[in-house]
């Protein structure tokens, strides 16, 4: 082989060996990117507001006028929160403080990572979690009164306090299952969370405003209208897989508080305001 | 006798092509209609400005508008789009209709005659 023919062989060597690294590192970077891209709202924040009050102005008024019916909801959790139950003989109140006090704020950190759910933990799972670790009660039903109105009124405590949930750490992984869960196609329509809620949220949908999912995790539990009463986020959740025909998953289920997590995140920085009041 | 059975079998061909021809363009409008209107077919109105119809969504076009655009050649794209959106835009929010069995593909011709229908001279 002549002297440029060996050259040449290097090069197309060195060559080859450059593209092939830069190949196999262009695909670990791809595996380690997130693999969904979000999407961006098709309609401005401002022309958003002005929808939004057009379409629900009428109900937050109605309501400053004639009050939130959840209140009497909130009310009776109150009276839970120091009720005596269990084999210890304790309430809530016993290690919170009579008004709650130790837990001013507390609801604005959930969901959060929590090593002995091994998994995402909610105000739910905790109010449930200390009933039978520390009071040797039995655990509330998931959506009934009781449980819907001590869940109510321990994120009444944390009124006004900016949501501040982490999704850094082992929170992470929880994250990201709930994104891929939010924009995942789903169903015999293919509609995933996220077309509606995010990418034409602010738009009309039959005679329904699409919501931005920004503001969806500050004020649950809400009262709303179409229900005659008051229900969780996740009862929401429930509602639109089966809008969408797509099956709805059993209350405080690893999907469900994975999808809390990245809906919550979302609301970072906004103030819990509970009861909500919705149509 | 071989060519003649030949011919016969042009002839055929001609014929079945020809009236398949003529059953792709025949949707029945009447039909198409009631089918983009019913909640539990096409549901258009959800998405889309439909005449006639109440409480209409802006997530897509104006229907009628839209076919503005699109002339009497044009019909197999327009079917196209109903069929299976995601042909034009992968990540289109309009449902499949055709793949996931929301409408058959008669159901689709006529909702095609229909847009036809409604399309503003
Ligand atoms: C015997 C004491 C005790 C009682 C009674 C008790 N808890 Fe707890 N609670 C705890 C402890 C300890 C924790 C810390 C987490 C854990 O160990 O589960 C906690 C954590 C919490 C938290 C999360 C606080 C945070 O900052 O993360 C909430 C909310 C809560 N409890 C609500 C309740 C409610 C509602 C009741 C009544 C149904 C109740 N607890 C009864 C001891 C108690
Ligand atoms: C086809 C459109 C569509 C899809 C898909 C959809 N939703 Fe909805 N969703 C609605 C409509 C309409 C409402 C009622 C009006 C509003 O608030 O947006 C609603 C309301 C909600 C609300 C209550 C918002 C609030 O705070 O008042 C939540 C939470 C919600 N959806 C979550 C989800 C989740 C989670 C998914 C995916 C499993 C989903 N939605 C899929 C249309 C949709
Ligand atoms: C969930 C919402 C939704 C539903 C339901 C829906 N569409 Fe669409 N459609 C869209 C959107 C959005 C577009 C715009 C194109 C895109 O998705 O990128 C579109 C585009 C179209 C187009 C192409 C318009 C153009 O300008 O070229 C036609 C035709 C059409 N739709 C017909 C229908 C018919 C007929 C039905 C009922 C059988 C229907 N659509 C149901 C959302 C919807």
């Amino acid at each position: 082989m002549s002297r440029l023919g060996r050259v040449l062989v290097m090069l197309v060597c060195a060559f080859g060996a450059l593209t092939a690294g830069a190949w196999r590192y262009a695909l670990a970077a791809d595996e380690a990117a997130p693999q969904i891209k979000e999407y961006k709202p098709n309609i401005s924040a401002r022309e958003y507001e002005k929808r939004y009050n057009a379409v629900y102005g009428k109900y937050t008024e109605q309501m400053a006028e004639e009050g939130n019916p959840a209140d009497f909801m909130l009310d009776d959790g109150k009276d839970l929160f120091s009720k005596v139950e269990g084999s210890a003989g304790k309430s809530c109140a016993s290690c919170h403080g009579a008004n709650g006090e130790k837990l001013k704020g507390a609801a604005a950190g959930f969901p959060k990572y929590d090593p002995a759910t091994k998994g995402i933990n909610t105000v739910a799972l905790q109010i449930n979690r200390c009933r039978e670790d520390h009071m040797g009660a039995a655990p509330l039903k998931y959506e009934s009164y009781d449980q819907l109105a001590l869940d109510l009124y321990v994120k009444s405590l944390s009124n006004g306090v900016p949501i501040k949930v982490s999704i850094d750490g082992p929170a992470r992984p929880f994250y990201e299952a709930g994104k891929a869960y939010y924009y995942k196609r789903h169903g015999q329509f293919n509609f995933s969370c996220a077309l509606c809620h995010v990418k034409y949220s602010g738009h009309m949908m039959r005679a329904n405003l699409l919501s931005n999912n920004r503001h969806h995790a500050d004020h649950w539990p809400s009262y709303r209208l179409k229900w005659a009463g008051t229900g969780s986020l996740q009862r929401r959740f429930r509602g639109c897989n089966k809008n969408v025909r797509q099956k709805p998953l059993p209350f405080e289920c690893e999907t469900y508080r994975d999808l809390q997590l990245y809906l919550t995140y979302q609301a970072n920085g906004l103030p819990i305001q509970v009861p909500g009041f919705k149509m | 006798m071989r060519t003649s059975n030949l011919a016969a079998l042009g002839l055929t061909l001609v014929v079945f092509l020809a009236l398949s021809a003529a059953a792709m363009a025949g949707g029945n409008a009447e039909n198409g209609k009631k089918i983009v209107q019913a909640r539990n077919l096409g549901n258009c109105a959800a998405c889309h400005v439909v005449p006639g119809m109440e409480f209409p969504g802006d997530v897509g076009p104006d229907l009628a508008k839209s076919m503005e655009g699109y002339a009497a050649k044009d019909r197999d794209t327009v079917w196209q789009w109903v069929w299976d959106a995601r042909k034009f835009d992968p990540d289109t929010i309009m449902p499949p209709f055709g793949p996931n069995k929301l409408l058959t593909k008669e159901q689709v011709d006529d909702v095609v005659e229909y847009l036809y229908s409604i399309k503003k001279k």
